[in-house]
């Protein structure tokens, strides 16, 4: 079969924010909170990625540069008792939540810190008291989407008014588990939210050769869902987008699957030159850079002064450094402590009594082998 | 104490957790409005409704995912796999979310994966396996099984306890074929305590499950020989009891491990292993084991029981090792 350099088409997305500030009911505070979540992570991933070719990070790191604005647009709009689940693109969301950035870049290098204690990755976190952020599998692509049905199922079952809000990608949309968390959570009609940030590229393969629609929602039809589709790299867009879906399941109406079209600017990992993706392809998404959208219409329509912009980033540019200090003077994981933590303890954990009256015998074995003729037992031949 | 079978046992220990804690909840497929495959849950619609006896669709990652999850904050859900070959379906999440998730996060996932395993019923390749190796090897994960109305009943209740993922693995011939008198009201077995089935100084031999059986049977020959067999039930292979085991073996100098899962690589090679490394110098004969043929479970009587351990097979085995 000839390979041929598949065609560009390039969506009509706007390379502007499209909102009037007056209509938007945020002050300004939270517009600046809003630009700093998004700014601190675009600044930690390229201070990660020279780390890493630095040899400072150990194993691989992978970005999300570029996905900025679906991570903070979207964990935005949830409220007190909702909960979240990421992929490997959402540290603004992270952010946006609190986290911090000398914590996360601690576990980058491998440190000694809860709650992995050096076992996980640093983009893989789990915190359910002070973040909502329950653990979940994050090994094969869509694994998440059955957990997240399954803390939907934990709200509805204890009448909680809350929604569990996953991050996925196009490219986890193939698996099987897709289909099987998503059918269960639309047959009980659970909170679930599943925001998909189709980012062009599920590892160097693209959307062609990974789905025969042209759009993630053209699925929702299958599991008879609520669905949206939209440009992603619009914060206020994506806000308006995820609450709609937000507001879909809280009010029992069952899961919304959000589409988000949006790029994903550096290699699966950053061992990963993309040199699969067409120059025409990044230069379109590079207009469109969320950040960079946002940050022209603070200043244009939002009345920012530059110096204020210049002001916050300065502040993120200090922490991020800080941050790498803090993680730097962490204490490596003993090797000793390898093997703690498999198992939690339990109420019937063997004592020494338990093994006081080992000898209980079996007084008439059941042999099996009989045929289906021979066998006497009551009700069935099992 | 009444006289139960040990698919009754299961119903029993089942039905008193979830009198006793209301997160306990149980998630599978035809277990509610038809009861369960084997009936284990019937009545149990009735008696509990349809938020903690869920049927669902057949798409075992899927619930058995969603279940897991709902494991990490606060539920205590028992999942019925309706045969065990099916637990393959939901592989990735249990070898990759249920298994690592406590050592990743410190979250606990408490949860019990159950099911019918075993052959010997002419069931066919599909509905006979005995997959507790694959489980046993994955580090974070419980692997019970019960030979016992009496132990099925209490291993499954410290398992429902457990603040762990266990893999509880029922035998469906002992279903409805075992029965004997089971404690009422509560009873815990608990996880990692071996049980001797016989007593004796000549020969032990090490096994799980519904072999345990055909072993006890094999004792009783053999006495008629003048042998004095131990026979150790492991009950759960993880955690394992190793102090029972080694003892029994510094005391006869003879072991034999017989499980029915096949042979290559199935566990009866990692008690072997350990004797090998702890008892060395008390053995007067090599660990011999006894297991399945490598093949698939075939479905014709006569295929079926030359693939699976029995009576005879053990025997044989056990007297060329009181021969050595």
């Amino acid at each position: 079969m000839s390979q041929t350099k598949p065609r560009v088409n390039l969506p009509d997305y706007p390379a502007e924010l499209q909102a009037d500030p007056r209509d938007l009911p945020y002050d300004k505070d939270q517009l600046r909170r809003f630009y700093e979540a998004m700014k601190l992570a675009r600044t930690f991933e390229e201070k990660l990625a020279s780390l890493y070719r630095q040899g400072k990070i150990n194993g691989a790191v992978y970005l999300g540069m570029g996905q900025e604005a679906t991570s903070v647009g979207s964990v935005s709009v949830l409220k007190q008792g909702d909960f979240f689940t990421t992929v490997a693109r959402n540290l603004s969301a992270y952010f946006y939540k609190g986290v911090e950035p000398r914590d996360v870049m601690a576990r980058w290098m491998g440190k000694d810190i809860p709650p992995s204690h050096g076992r996980e990755l640093g983009l893989f976190l789990a915190d359910i008291k002070n973040l909502g952020n329950p653990p979940y599998h994050n090994g094969s692509m869509a694994s998440w989407i059955p957990s997240g049905a399954g803390y939907a199922l934990a709200f509805k079952l204890r009448k909680q008014p809350n929604v569990m809000l996953a991050f996925t990608g196009d490219g986890a949309t193939s698996p099987g588990d897709f289909y099987e968390g998503l059918n269960f959570a639309s047959i009980h009609k659970l909170p679930l939210v599943i925001i998909c940030e189709v980012n062009q590229f599920a590892y160097s393969t693209s959307l062609a050769k990974q789905m025969p629609v042209e759009n993630v929602a053209d699925r929702a039809p299958a599991f008879n869902i609520y669905a949206e589709t939209h440009f992603g790299n619009d914060l206020f867009l994506v806000m308006e987008a995820a609450r709609r879906g937000i507001e879909h399941a809280r009010g029992g109406k069952g899961p919304a699957l959000i589409e988000f079209k949006t790029f994903r600017q550096r290699g699966h990992g950053e061992h990963d030159d993309m040199a699969y993706v067409a120059p025409e392809l990044r230069e379109f998404w590079a207009d469109r850079d969320p950040i960079k959208m946002y940050r022209e219409w603070l200043l244009k329509r939002a009345r920012f002064k530059p110096e204020e912009i210049a002001a916050i980033e300065d502040g993120i540019a200090a922490r991020v450094d800080s941050a790498i200090q803090y993680a730097e003077a962490q204490p490596m994981p003993k090797p000793e402590s390898v093997t703690e933590r498999l198992f939690a303890p339990s109420p019937h954990d063997p004592k020494p009594e338990d093994r006081l009256n080992r000898y209980e015998p079996i007084e008439t074995p059941s042999i099996p082998g009989l045929t289906a003729s021979h066998d006497k037992s009551t009700g069935g031949h099992f | 104490m009444a006289r139960l079978t040990y698919l009754q046992a299961i119903s029993d220990a089942l039905k008193l957790e979830m009198r006793r804690d209301p997160n306990v909840f149980l998630i599978g497929e035809d277990i509610a409005v038809f009861g369960g495959a084997f009936k284990i849950t019937q009545g149990f619609l009735d008696e509990f409704g349809e938020g903690r006896v869920i049927d669902t669709p057949i798409a075992e990652s899927g619930f058995v995912g969603a279940a897991c999850a709902a494991a990490t904050v606060g539920f205590r859900p028992v999942v019925e796999f309706q045969f065990i070959d099916f637990i393959s379906c939901a592989f990735d999440q249990i070898v990759n979310y249920a298994a690592k998730c406590y050592y990743r996060w410190g979250i606990q996932m408490p949860i019990v994966l159950r099911g019918p395993t075993g052959g010997g019923v002419h069931a066919g390749p599909f509905h006979s396996q005995n997959p507790e190796a694959w489980f046993a090897h994955t580090p974070g994960l419980k692997v019970v099984l019960p030979s016992t109305a009496r132990d099925a009943k209490g291993l499954l209740t410290a398992a429902i306890r457990d603040n762990n993922p266990v893999i509880y693995l029922e035998n469906k011939f002992l279903y409805r074929h075992y029965r004997e008198e089971v404690p009422d009201g509560e009873h815990v077995t608990p996880l990692g305590v071996a049980a001797l089935r016989t007593i004796g100084s000549d020969l032990s031999i090490i096994s799980y499950g519904a072999t345990v059986h055909l072993c006890v049977e094999v004792a009783r020959l053999l006495e008629k020989e003048g042998a004095s067999v131990e026979v150790v039930d492991l009950r759960s292979l993880v955690p394992l009891d190793r102090e029972t085991i080694l003892e029994s073996v510094k005391k006869t100098s003879r072991a034999l491990v017989a499980h029915e899962a096949n042979l290559t690589a199935g566990f009866g090679a990692e008690v072997a292993a350990l004797i090998a490394h702890e008892c060395f110098d008390y053995l007067d004969a090599p660990v011999l084991r006894v297991a399945s043929l490598d093949v698939p479970v075939p479905f014709s009587p006569p295929l079926e029981m030359a693939m699976l351990p029995s009576v005879d097979k053990i025997a044989g085995a056990a007297r060329r090792l009181l021969a050595y």
